[in-house]
């Protein structure tokens, strides 16, 4: 059977491993254009400064969230606990916020906590050999559990001018300071992905596990290691969103399941691992949150939003799909 | 019903490559009904592409079948199944979750659907009952295929081969395929087997695949011998024997220039590399030791499943074993762990290149680095060092000729032999002192392997060590100072291989094969 299942080549060169505007880009950055161009014209106050600014707030979060995320999927396993992660670290941070009062330094320990969390995530799964997929869906419900058992439904406020500082102010208006914070978990994802031994290792674990072992890479450390990053992010936009809302409330982290697996898949990482990476998963999260923003300014109910997410969601990959192997045939 | 003397299947001229690689190479024959036919040779001769072919798993790239006198030209195994064509795999195709009878039937549900919806399990019981009971052995089709053990499961294998066509297709004349059948069936279920085979012979034909000759000389009555993708000899076995056999399969000339010999220089002396000691991981290998030298080639042989590669594989420390240590240089001796193994400076190079050599979809930079990645291509902060990467790449790219190759380029759409070099590079980029091969040249061009024989040589002048494993034994032969014949998971042998007297292809192979029982020859699956 040599040499029949040998391609999964996506184009001639090293594709989208670098940053690079390769042909795969194009879809997703089209449909960007596509999607401010619709509700420029269909809602007046779509492409203003202020709906812009709103939008790159709400988008912040998802786009922390996303980052570590990323890396996890493109090993070729999957993290569904990371809005809970957020709902969790939230909830706790503004129990010792408010009980101590110890400003800006709780982002720390936020992230601490969700590294944490992400540890017991990894360890099942790499040293247990339980599927991410079930290990995760189970720690999404306890840690969902934990975080709504603390709150107790309600929304628990907090004061702190150092964390407003962090999430709502402008340092460079009209962006509030999440969204800066947000551009620069990016920016060190991207190149955490490109440029660390960490980030090849990713690549190389989601791309043939095996082969990977053949040549002595710690496989399992390493996926302990993608779960603790996804945590530490997910638990960093944990605060960030509390920060920003001023309290912690029981929705917190909900519709991030969703989102963030659209946005990552969206984006152009593989489910099954390998391809894509950080740098694109913005593009699938601006996808997300322009049409979130945009549907609500159309008066779009939320129902109807929800079966227009999931349309452009599956639409997307399957496009992306007949378009790669479009470039098969060639 | 066909005229008399209308061969049940016939083939003319069936050709296929793998890539560069010929395979089958205008092959041409009759089978006959109411014969069992064997079909012999040596691995990569071309027997189980060819039955593939037949039983619709790969398409001939030229060349016409007929079936019955129609001509034939399955586009899958299912299509194959309802003209009445059965196949037992070589490597079981039952499913282990669902019981007996539904495997017995796999495939075939379709007959059994009422109102063409339901299926009729009371009728699929019945079925598959009949079967087992024709076949004469005592299987309970109503449990899980999992209770039963690797040798029961080769006979369902096999009922649902012989009987599959007939019982099921409603065949009137079934060719029945079947891929080294014997190699893990117990001794109570041979009898049993020959019964089935004798079934099939008085309706149909049986095609016959084994390594064991002497079964083959047994069951069937006319013997078709391949040697590289060829037709090279059609015998009747009342006139013929093992030894005869064998000569016909390999009986090739080894030009000692192609492996170098020449430059094969004495090793005896040199300091002791690599010392296996009682390596121990049972069933796959028992109680292996052995010696690798500085500048010395250990040849390891041994036939399909005698444990060779998974000795590779447990000297590297990438399955455990279960006892025994491996010591390097002046390390320390331990039990070998895959890390450890590859820091003190060992290369493997394993027999599966796509899924266990290579990362196809990635760049030929990223596959060399792959092994390097904790020392030479990144630093304690964990930078990786692209230029780097990028350089080293391009410097083995032009070091082993590797063609059409740039750092960027992805390995999928290298040849063969140019992709085994990017392995290779991914370990001459550490300088290793010694390499574990496993079949090096599975699948590589002629011009690639050349390459690799030279390399390979050149490298061994310098004073590494090289353990090599390879089921090719020409490559065996001609490479290696020494031979170590495995069998069943054992040391049988150790043949001396110096330039000047190398052993014949034949004495090997009389050492390889299990010469009184039989029974035991499975362990390693």
């Amino acid at each position: 059977m040599l040499g029949t299942r040998s391609s999964r080549s996506v184009s001639k060169d090293s594709p989208s491993f670098r940053f690079e505007l390769n042909r795969s880009w194009w879809l997703p950055l089209g449909v960007i254009a596509g999607l401010i161009i619709f509700f420029s014209v269909t809602s007046s106050a779509f492409a203003t400064v202020r709906n812009l600014t709103i939008i790159s707030a709400q988008a912040s979060t998802l786009l922390i969230v996303c980052i570590g995320a990323t890396f996890v999927v493109l090993m070729g396993s999957i993290d569904l606990s990371v809005g809970a992660i957020v709902l969790l670290v939230g909830a706790i941070c503004v129990e010792v916020e408010n009980a101590t009062g110890i400003g800006a330094a709780i982002i720390l320990l936020g992230a601490l906590l969700g590294g944490l969390l992400g540890l017991v995530n990894g360890v099942i799964y790499a040293y247990g050999a339980v599927p991410s997929f079930v290990v995760t869906l189970g720690s999404l419900s306890i840690f969902n559990g934990l975080g709504l058992q603390m709150l107790q439904g309600r929304a628990i406020t907090f004061e702190s001018n150092a964390l407003d500082t962090v999430a709502i102010a402008e340092w460079l208006p009209p962006m509030q300071n999440i969204a800066l914070c947000a551009i620069l978990v990016w920016i060190a994802g991207v190149l955490i992905a490109q440029h660390t031994r960490f980030g090849r290792y990713m690549y190389l674990i989601g791309g043939g596990e095996n082969v990977a072992r053949n040549s002595g890479i710690p496989v399992r450390r390493y996926k302990v290691y993608a779960f603790i990053l996804s945590g530490l992010i997910a638990g960093f936009g944990g605060v960030l969103a509390v920060a920003r809302l001023g309290a912690a409330g029981p929705t917190l982290g909900q519709d991030l399941l969703l989102n963030s697996l659209a946005a990552i898949v969206v984006g152009g990482t593989s489910l099954s691992g390998g391809t894509g990476g950080p740098a694109r998963t913005l593009l699938g999260v601006l996808i997300i949150a322009i049409l979130d923003n945009g549907l609500n300014l159309l008066g779009v109910s939320s129902y109807p939003q929800l079966v227009i997410k999931g349309t452009v969601v599956i639409a997307a990959v399957l496009i992306s799909r007949s378009h790669i192997s479009g470039l098969l045939i060639k | 019903m066909p005229e008399i003397g209308m061969p049940l299947l016939k083939i003319s001229n069936v050709t296929k490559h793998f890539g560069p690689t010929i395979v089958l190479d205008r092959v041409t024959f009759e089978i006959p009904a109411n014969k069992v036919i064997g079909l012999v040779g040596e691995n990569g001769a071309g027997k189980s592409t060819l039955l593939n072919i037949l039983s619709g798993e790969l398409r001939q790239d030229a060349g016409k079948m007929w079936l019955r006198g129609q001509h034939y030209q399955p586009s899958n195994y299912h299509e194959a199944c309802q003209v009445g064509v059965g196949r037992a795999f070589q490597e079981q195709a039952l499913i282990l979750n669902v019981p007996v009878y539904e495997n017995l039937l796999l495939g075939q549900e379709s007959k059994f659907l009422r109102a063409g919806l339901v299926l009729d399990r009371k009728a699929m019981l019945a079925a598959a009952k009949q079967m087992v009971h024709a076949a004469g052995i005592d299987i309970d089709v109503n449990r899980l295929t999992r209770y039963y053990d690797f040798s029961n499961r080769q006979a369902i294998e096999v009922i649902r081969a012989c009987l599959g066509p007939v019982f099921l297709s409603k065949a009137e004349h079934p060719l029945v395929l079947l891929d080294e059948p014997t190699s893990a069936l117990a001794k109570e279920h041979e009898l049993a087997f020959f019964g089935l085979v004798d079934q099939v012979k008085r309706k149909g034909a049986v095609v016959f695949v084994s390594h064991r000759i002497s079964e083959v000389l047994d069951i069937c009555d006319l013997i078709y011998v391949l040697k590289d993708g060829q037709l090279v000899a059609t015998v009747e076995s009342a006139e013929t024997n093992e030894a005869e056999l064998h000569s016909l399969m390999v009986g090739r000339a080894r030009a000692s220039d192609y492996y170098h010999e020449t430059q094969q220089d004495k090793a005896q002396q040199n300091p002791v590399l690599l010392e296996v000691k009682s390596l121990h991981a049972p069933p796959a290998y028992t109680d292996v030791s052995l010696t690798v030298r500085a500048g010395e080639i250990l040849g390891i042989g041994g036939l399909l499943g005698s444990g060779k590669s998974a000795l590779a594989k447990g000297i590297m420390g990438l399955e455990p074993s279960h006892s025994g240590t491996v010591r390097f240089c002046q390390h320390e001796a331990r039990k070998p762990e895959i890390r450890r193994s590859i820091r003190q400076g060992i290369a493997y190079v394993p027999a599966e290149r796509m899924t266990e050599g290579l990362i196809g979809q990635f760049p030929l930079a990223w596959n060399i680095s792959m092994a390097s990645g904790h020392d030479l291509f990144s630093n304690a902060l964990g930078r990786w060092f692209l230029r780097k990467e990028d350089a080293v790449a391009a410097h083995h790219i032009e070091a082993l000729s590797i063609k059409s190759g740039t750092p960027r380029v992805v390995c999928d759409r290298l040849s063969g032999g140019n992709q085994q070099k990017v392995v290779l590079s991914r370990w001459l980029c550490r300088s290793p002192k010694l390499f574990v091969f496993d079949n090096p040249t599975r699948g590589v061009d002629v011009g690639a392997k050349e390459e690799i024989y030279r390399l390979v040589r050149s490298l061994t002048r310098n004073g590494m060590g090289v353990l090599l494993i390879t089921d090719e034994l020409l490559e065996l032969i001609g490479l290696s100072h020494r031979i170590i014949i495995m069998r069943s998971g054992r040391v049988a042998a150790e043949v001396p291989a110096p330039a000047e007297a190398k052993p014949s292809e034949h004495d090997l192979l009389a050492l390889m094969l299990p010469s009184s029982n039989p029974t035991n020859q499975h362990a390693g699956h």
